[in-house]
């Protein structure tokens, strides 16, 4: 245990390791964090780990969509005045907030926790596709709306998600492609420009 | 520090992505003059990067990178080949990146290899044009022999004699196919019959193109495919990703079949 150095006091090599783990940070970044928290007022401290077990305890997948919640269904699933038919499929609940901050979609959400990278490894079992199956298997749903990120990966989800509802006769559709706005025609990719092109409409 | 310049241009095709951080990817690009290798895009997952579209996995561009202490750093880059089709297509993107899994597994970091980038350009475009599945055969054939793995399949892989027209047994420790009489000392391995055998020669005798326009039925496909998956697995010494995830593609149901007769290869 060199993390905070010999001699350091047991509970602060602790919470330098816990740091640690956390993503993008390294063993000294984990040092002044761990140093920040011993200096810091104590209730500061104590809201973080408060913070941090209630997220643990309080948080938890709505058994339908899977986005995250407090209370399971989702308000999203429970909202009677919802579209059942329609079912909006996304990589990450924040993509959910981002949709619903756009407005304009009034039917029900299903979270995908990521997508599909052949490369990597990460496979239709790694992510809640199967979840998906089963929700369509009520009948009720008429529409699913791929809403995955234009990237190669987005795609190749939702090519398969497609390929693999489609038999049930479910409409599929996906998100429009094209130039975001403040965009700049100069640095578009040929891809981007071409679909864009393609779905021109009418001034 | 060194005299070499700052920056400097060549072109690649994007291979892989990994995200790291808030907005940045590190990439590990293809390219004729300086193979393989890995280099960063700062801040490239911003709705206003200009490199967004241009870094895509199985991209063709031209880039132009910085020298980093450790990555070097993308500082542009453009599209020369979009390659759209293989984005809107679930068996074809697949058998891309395949291709693209094979050229990282079997080059090493910031190694020339033009001839290689020759055959991954021809196979892109070829598939790209949707040509059939099984030019990714001729692709991994190819790189075997480019990459010093030719497998022997003219003669007996452990006595040197000529194959008999028959099936014959495939060992890949062997580096090809064994004859009957040598089956006893090559021990396990998977028959494989003249059918695939003769697709496999003809995939090196012949082009690229030539050999996507052969005829395959689903069986013999699957055959060859396995065949040299086998051959693919005894040198790397692994799985591949991209391998698997075409197996679950392949059992997706399907709309539309590539089948043809059975016995068009017999005419080669």
């Amino acid at each position: 245990m060199t993390e905070g150095g010999a001699g350091t006091p047991e509970p602060i090599t602790r919470l330098i390791e816990a740091f640690h783990k956390l993503p993008g940070i390294g063993p000294k970044s984990a040092q002044r964090l761990a140093y920040h928290i011993l200096r810091a007022p104590e209730q500061e401290a104590f809201a973080l780990a408060g913070a941090l077990t209630e997220v643990k305890q309080r948080i938890v997948f709505c058994s339908v969509c899977l986005n995250i919640t407090e209370s399971d269904p989702c308000s999203y699933c429970l909202d009677p005045r919802r579209d059942d038919s329609m079912i909006c499929v996304v990589e990450q609940p924040l993509d959910i907030m981002a949709l619903e901050r756009a407005g304009g979609f009034r039917g029900r959400y299903h979270v995908l926790h990521g997508v599909l990278n052949p490369m990597d490894g990460v496979g239709p079992e790694d992510i809640h596709v199967r979840e998906l199956v089963v929700r369509l298997q009520s009948g009720d749903v008429k529409e699913v709306i791929m809403a995955t990120n234009p990237s190669l990966e987005g795609e190749a989800t939702s090519m398969y998600i497609q390929r693999l509802i489609g038999p049930a006769g479910v409409r599929v559709t996906r998100l429009a492609r094209g130039l975001p706005s403040g965009a700049d025609l100069e640095y578009t990719d040929d891809v981007t420009l071409s679909r864009a092109l393609e779905g021109r409409q009418e001034l | 520090m060194s005299q070499r310049p700052r920056v400097y241009t060549t072109e690649g095709v994007i291979l892989r992505r990994r995200n790291i951080g808030e907005a940045d990817t590190i990439f590990t690009v293809f390219s004729p003059t300086e193979g393989k290798f890995d280099a960063v895009a700062k801040g490239v997952r911003k709705a206003r990067s200009h490199m967004r579209g241009h870094l895509e996995p199985l991209t063709r561009s031209k880039l132009l990178l910085a020298h980093g202490r450790n990555l070097d750093v993308f500082t542009q880059a453009e599209t020369i080949t979009g390659y759209r089709a293989l984005r809107e297509d679930l068996e074809l993107c697949g058998a891309a990146l395949y291709c693209a899994e094979l050229v990282i597994r079997f080059t090493a970091e910031r190694q020339e290899h033009r001839e290689l980038y020759g055959l991954l350009l021809d196979t892109l475009d070829a598939l790209d044009a949707r040509a059939p599945l099984h030019t990714v055969r001729y692709f991994e054939l190819q790189v075997l022999g480019l990459m010093g793995y030719e497998p022997q399949v003219d003669a007996c892989a452990i006595c040197g004699k000529r194959l008999a027209e028959e099936d014959v047994l495939l060992s890949a420790s062997a580096g090809g196919f064994v004859c009957g009489d040598c089956r006893a000392v090559a021990g396990a391995g998977r028959v494989i019959s003249v059918r695939a055998i003769k697709v496999l020669r003809y995939a090196r005798s012949a082009g690229l193109e030539a050999f996507a326009a052969l005829r395959l039925d689903d069986s013999l496909a699957r055959e060859v495919q396995s065949a040299v998956a086998e051959l693919i697995r005894y040198v790397l010494d692994r799985e591949l990703n991209t391998g698997k995830y075409l197996d679950q593609v392949a059992r997706l149901p399907r709309f539309t079949t590539r089948a043809e007769s059975p016995d068009d290869v017999q005419s080669l």
